[in-house]
């Protein structure tokens, strides 16, 4: 069967062309529907760029191999596009967007990702009557709704308000970049119900993450590690453990 | 916004702008006594000196030309620089009140009798040597005396000790230069300008008022008709200076006036770093000091421009010091070229200064990284300029302000971004911080965006020294004085690392020196 | 006369000498001949003066016309208010007006301290008046629930000034909209307002010019101890226009909340210039003023914190500035100032200038809103933030001008 996101041979750089730093460097990997991948990886291996390349931030530069949604390719699509395919990523770092109250942003979003499909809006009761259910299992104040998307809120809330907005969107592939990180052992708790409540069959998700404890909640099929820009190892979920116990030097001494 | 300015686009802004606002003439009034004893730079030297007939005319023009054995097209250059002057209007925009300066009342020329330039070290009269050893400067070590005498063929490198390149200018004339032999050997040309008029006088014409035009305001125009020394570097295609190079300026002789000025050119792909320092006599009669400063940096080169400056700011009455009014300005004329500047500026009665860049190459940087504490009745209004022309170019300001005593301190900078600087950058951050409850400090940025990509940001605060952290610092056991330096030199870290390493621990003395006597 | 009086500016236009005669033809009054000689002093204000370096009024008006356009329509709603109205025809006012709201109409010209800070205000005060409008109109607020007073200044041919003077009583309130909607060839208007002990003011500005028009409007408020004033400004400029606050803090303990939003488009010059004094100890200023500016458009803001020794005391003042320059060709000049003589403060300023932010933008596009809409969300979030605090019968109007003229 055909992986829902398949990354084959990937290489990206940053920076301007001058300065140009090749972070991606030949990554390959395969996610089916379905299924949960964890990445693991040192700090500055590339995971985030690599939520970044797969979502279409500007300032990096694919430079070769492909990535495919559903056999389709998503390196050539706006942000927006591939959002509407079914892309989510819950930022490591949630950026901070004055002025705009947290409903209307992600109804904007959700009729937006809609029209796209070519699906019809939702209306605004059933939009609130979702919003409130869903803030409700997150534990989030409707309060808190109401404020402007992540202006001031602390770096626990912030991670909660992604999995709001990815529980929301409803979207088909999701990454996590670090979502677990600021989180207390509650709210770790809760984001990880939200996440389990969203696996589905024709779900695949990315789970980026620096933590054994994130995964004793989200059961991964298959733990990769990230190093120098590619996938260098990859294991079921007790590889996680044992780079929780022998650091990444004990494993990756062993993989080179 | 003012007249330090000179891009063409800017010069119709020059001059006429009146700052109406200003200080409260009811601040002069009895004050609570600051000890003048702090300046330990302030002993005069006793040396003879030659000087120009007192007053400003052409014949004191023609007779610093003379003295100085000068070629016909530069005395031609400052006679019309003269008779530009003469025409123009002291400005009044910046927010410093003094009084009425009498041109005529100073010297524009005055050397040690002993006649200017000394073959050898060892001829410099002791009095001067005492001087600057006074001053901390090293003329007399060993290395340098190594230097003056070409004998450092070894171990240059390995040595642990940063040397430093001296100039230096005492009163009007430049009276010794170190390390000269080994900067030659690298192609550095690092000497007094009167002497480079003389050697290299085609590099000289071709950069001399280039950035800083004759007639660019009241006070370069008349440092162009009567500037008397200063410093020429010189740094070659593709080389970085082995060394720092380092002028030191002392003011001496009594009634005079100093107008030095430097011209340093990097050429593509060079590199140097110079210091400039600056000290002057307790005396209680205004000194003049209108210094002029160009750099030109060529593609890829980069100058790093430090000044620590100490002049004398007068006593706790506002009796004598210097006025300080200098013009300084780089140009970024290459791609991927950068000036940056770092000043550090405690002394002068009167300080009037604004170090610029003008990024016309691509991708270019500017920098201005500034300190400027106020004690005493002194008045600072110092600040920048940054002129975005080239695409893609950035430019940083930082610049921290302390007002003590009874003195008023005000950042003035200008960020203008030409239409054609597409995705321009410039960060600017102004703190300024207050002691004591008779002081000023003001923070006038103008920002001028005609760029739909660059991206602006200015931040500043005013606050004062926190009473917490004092009262922690001082439960600890620091003495009060001392944790007000403490605090004082961690609200200037920023600045204060990007000095170099010497020059950094000469600058934190002096701010606990300039500091003294403002709590309690 | 006309020799006497061409003495009164020094090498006019022919505007200020339209100006001039103006003068002439108003009634003798030794306080309006003051107001006059305070403008005289400069003219029309020019880029040598350093507050106006950026708005030049002599230049942009070179003589009085009556412009092209009629007035704007006026977009604020009326329902529920006092409605007062400077047309070409003179003046309207409601025939009666409720307890605690008094009006005069004065003959003579109240005298005007500080007006040679003011040129443009001063010249309104000179010129306001003559035909069948007041000199000076001054209110007097003795009530805490007084109805909304809504003002229009609509076309009055070559020229319309007017003056406005109120004081609000200690206790009382008073919620103050205004219409500058155009059509006149130079609009210049001075509002004073006296807000004793405890009093509030909140204050709304909606203008918007013709291309080929001049507008001043100039406020000048005194504070009284504990009196709360809000200030929300939404200009779009015009030929050369200038909305030009001074406050002044003088008892403890009062509030100032001043913003402003200005929309600038081809051939529009809005300029938004403040001046806020702290004289008197622990009083409060927030300030925000936002700018989105086209192709050929200028926005301009100057604002101007000045804390003097000891009565200045625990002043706490904020000062923002943003600009969105959303095309090239667009220009936006700032200068905001302190001038600080009292430690015991916090005062801080930031001012930023660009383009909408990057990360933002992929934000909002990661969760699938497409980028001109995007763009479009992102530019009326960071402009209505100015306008949050505006009175809540013209709050949505202000916002639905502003998104109007950013998705047109
Ligand atoms: N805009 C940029 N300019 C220069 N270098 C960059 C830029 N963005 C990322 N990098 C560099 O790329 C490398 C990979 O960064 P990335 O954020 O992908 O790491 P990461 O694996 O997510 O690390 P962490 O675990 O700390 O989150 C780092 O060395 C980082 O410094
Ligand atoms: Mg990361």
């Amino acid at each position: 069967m055909r992986p829902m996101l398949k990354i084959t041979d990937l290489s990206a750089t940053v920076g301007e062309d001058s300065e140009a730093k090749t972070i991606l460097n030949g990554l390959s990997l395969d996610v089916p529907a379905g299924e949960v991948h964890a990445i693991m990886g040192p700090n500055g291996a590339g995971k985030s760029t690599l939520s970044y390349v797969l979502t279409g931030r500007s300032g990096y530069e694919v430079t070769g191999g492909s990535a495919t949604l559903n056999g389709e390719d998503i390196l050539g699509m706006d942000p927006e596009e591939r959002a509407a395919k079914g892309m989510f990523l819950s930022f490591q770092y949630p950026v901070e967007i004055p002025g705009v109250p947290v409903m209307t942003f992600v109804r904007t979003a959700m009729n937006a990702q809609r029209k796209a499909r070519g699906e019809a809006e939702i209306s605004a009761p059933d939009f609130i009557k979702k919003s409130r259910d869903v803030a409700k299992m997150l534990n989030l104040d409707a309060e808190m709704l109401k404020r402007p998307v992540n202006v001031g809120f602390s770096g626990g809330e912030k991670k909660r308000l992604e999995i709001y907005q990815m529980m929301m969107l409803e979207p088909k592939f999701l990454i996590l970049d670090e979502t677990d990180s600021g989180l207390d052992i509650d709210a770790l708790k809760t984001v990880a119900d939200g996440v389990n409540a969203m696996r589905d069959p024709s779900r695949g998700m990315l789970v980026i993450t620096h933590y054994q404890r994130l995964l004793d909640y989200i059961k991964p099929d298959k733990v990769h590690v990230l190093a120098k820009g590619r996938i260098i190892k990859t294991g079921e979920a007790d590889l996680a453990l044992r780079l929780e116990k022998e650091g990444y030097d004990g494993v990756l001494g062993e993989a080179a | 916004m003012d007249c330090c300015g000179g891009t063409t686009e800017h010069e119709d802004d020059c001059g006429e702008v009146k700052v109406k606002d200003s200080i409260d003439a009811k601040t002069v009034e009895a004050a609570k006594a600051l000890e003048s004893e702090n300046y330990s730079a302030g002993f005069a030297t006793t040396i003879e000196t030659d000087f120009a007939p007192k007053g400003l005319s052409e014949d004191t023009i023609r007779y610093i030309s003379a003295a100085k054995n000068e070629p016909e097209w530069l005395l031609e250059w400052r006679l019309k620089a003269y008779e530009r002057w003469l025409t123009m209007e002291e400005p009044t925009w910046a927010m410093v009140r003094y009084p009425k300066i009498d041109y005529q009342a100073y010297y524009y020329y005055a050397a040690p009798k002993a006649g200017a330039k000394y073959a050898s070290i060892d001829d410099v009269p002791k009095e001067i040597l005492e001087t600057y050893e006074k001053l901390g400067i090293p003329l007399r070590e060993a290395e340098v005396l190594l230097g003056v005498e070409g004998a450092v063929e070894t171990a240059a490198e390995g040595r642990e000790k940063p040397r430093v390149a001296v100039d230096a200018v005492f009163d009007s004339v430049s009276v010794a230069t170190t390390f000269r032999k080994e900067l030659q050997k690298a192609g550095v040309i690092f000497m007094s300008i009167s002497e480079a008029v003389h050697e290299y006088p085609d590099l000289v014409k071709k950069y001399l008022g280039t950035v800083v035009p004759q007639s660019d305001n009241f006070f370069a125009t008349l440092n162009s008709a009567v500037f008397s020394d200063g410093t020429f570097v010189y740094i070659p295609k593709g080389v970085r200076c082995p060394m720092e190079l380092s002028t030191y300026f002392r003011m001496n002789a009594e009634n005079t006036g100093q107008f030095e000025r430097t011209l340093i050119v990097a050429d593509e792909a060079a590199y140097v770093s110079y210091l400039e320092g600056c000290t002057a006599p307790m005396r209680d009669e205004n000194q003049l000091h209108a210094a002029v400063v160009e750099l030109v940096a060529l593609e890829d080169a980069e100058i790093k421009y430090s000044t620590v400056q100490n002049w004398w700011p007068g006593d706790e009455d506002g009796k004598g010091g210097i006025f300080n009014f200098v013009t300084k300005r780089g140009d970024c004329r290459g791609d991927r070229s950068k000036i940056s500047w770092t000043q550090v500026e405690t002394g002068s009665a009167v300080t009037w200064k604004y170090p610029s860049c003008i990024l016309r190459g691509d991708d270019s940087v500017g920098e201005f990284y500034s300190i400027a504490v106020t004690n005493g009745r002194q008045q600072a209004d110092t600040g920048t300029k940054m002129i975005h022309l080239g695409k893609r170019t950035k430019s940083r300001i930082i610049s921290k302000g302390i007002s003590a005593g009874k003195s008023d301190n005000t950042y003035r900078g200008l960020v203008s971004v030409n239409r054609k600087a597409v995705n321009a950058r410039n960060f600017t951050q102004c703190d300024s911080l207050l002691i004591g409850e008779k002081c000023g400090a003001h923070t006038i940025p103008y920002v001028e965006n005609r760029c739909a990509s660059a991206q602006l940001e200015h931040e500043a605060t005013t606050t004062k020294l926190s009473e917490d952290q004092l009262f922690y610092a001082r439960q600890r056991g620091i003495a009060e004085e001392d944790a007000v330096a403490l605090l004082v030199n961690g609200f200037v870290r920023d600045v204060l690392q990007h000095l170099p390493m010497e020059f950094a621990v000469e600058a934190q003395s002096l701010l606990k020196v300039s500091l003294e006597g403002s709590v309690g | 006369m006309t020799t006497a009086l061409r003495d009164f500016i020094k090498n006019p236009t022919a505007a200020e000498l339209e100006l001039v005669a103006r003068y002439g033809m108003q009634p003798e009054d030794a306080r309006r001949e003051r107001a006059f000689l305070a403008f005289a002093e400069t003219g029309l204000p020019h880029r040598r003066m350093e507050g106006w370096k950026w708005t030049d009024f002599k230049a942009a008006l070179k003589a009085l016309e009556t412009p092209a356009a009629a007035s704007a329509k006026d977009p604020l709603p009326d329902d529920g208010a006092l409605v007062f109205r400077f047309t070409p025809k003179g003046f309207e006012a409601p025939a009666k007006l409720p307890d605690g709201i008094r009006m005069v109409v004065q003959p003579g010209v109240q005298a005007f301290p500080g007006a040679e800070d003011v040129p443009m205000g001063a010249l309104a005060a000179a010129l306001a008046g003559g035909g069948k409008r007041p000199a000076t109109l001054a209110f007097e607020i003795t009530s805490s629930e007084a109805p909304r007073l809504h003002f229009v200044f609509e076309g009055a041919g070559e020229a319309s000034f007017a003056r406005i003077v109120f004081l609000v009583r200690s206790g009382a309130s008073l919620t103050l909209t205004e219409s500058y909607l155009g059509g006149a060839g130079l609009t210049a208007s001075v509002l004073e307002f006296d807000l004793e002990r405890g009093a509030k003011l909140n204050r709304t500005i909606f203008q918007r010019g013709g291309a080929g028009e001049a507008l001043a409007v100039t406020g000048i408020a005194h504070l009284g101890a504990e009196a709360e004033m809000t200030q929300t400004t939404l200009a779009f400029g015009a030929k050369v226009a200038r909305m030009e606050t001074r406050v002044v803090h003088q008892a403890s303990g009062s509030k100032l909340n001043l913003n402003a939003a200005y929309l600038s488009g081809k051939g529009f010059h809005a300029d938004i210039t403040t001046n806020v004094r702290h004289g008197a100890p622990s009083c409060v200023t927030r300030q925000l003023t936002k700018g989105a500016v086209l192709d050929g458009g200028t926005g301009v803001f100057q604002g101007k914190f000045f804390v003097p020794r000891k009565t200045g005391q625990h002043t706490d003042a904020d000062m923002q500035h943003q600009a969105l320059l959303l095309e090239d060709g667009a220009q936006v000049f700032a200068k905001p100032e302190l001038e600080i003589y009292a430690d015991d403060v916090e005062c801080a300023h930031g001012n930023t200038c660009g383009a909408l932010d990057d990360a933002q933008m992929f934000y909002l596009r990661q969760r699938g809103i497409p980028e001109t809409q995007a763009r479009a969300m992102l530019t009326e979030a960071f402009i209505a933030e100015a306008l949050g605090m505006a009175d809540e019968a013209v709050r949505d109007v202000l916002l639905a001008e502003a998104q109007n003229w950013l998705s047109s």
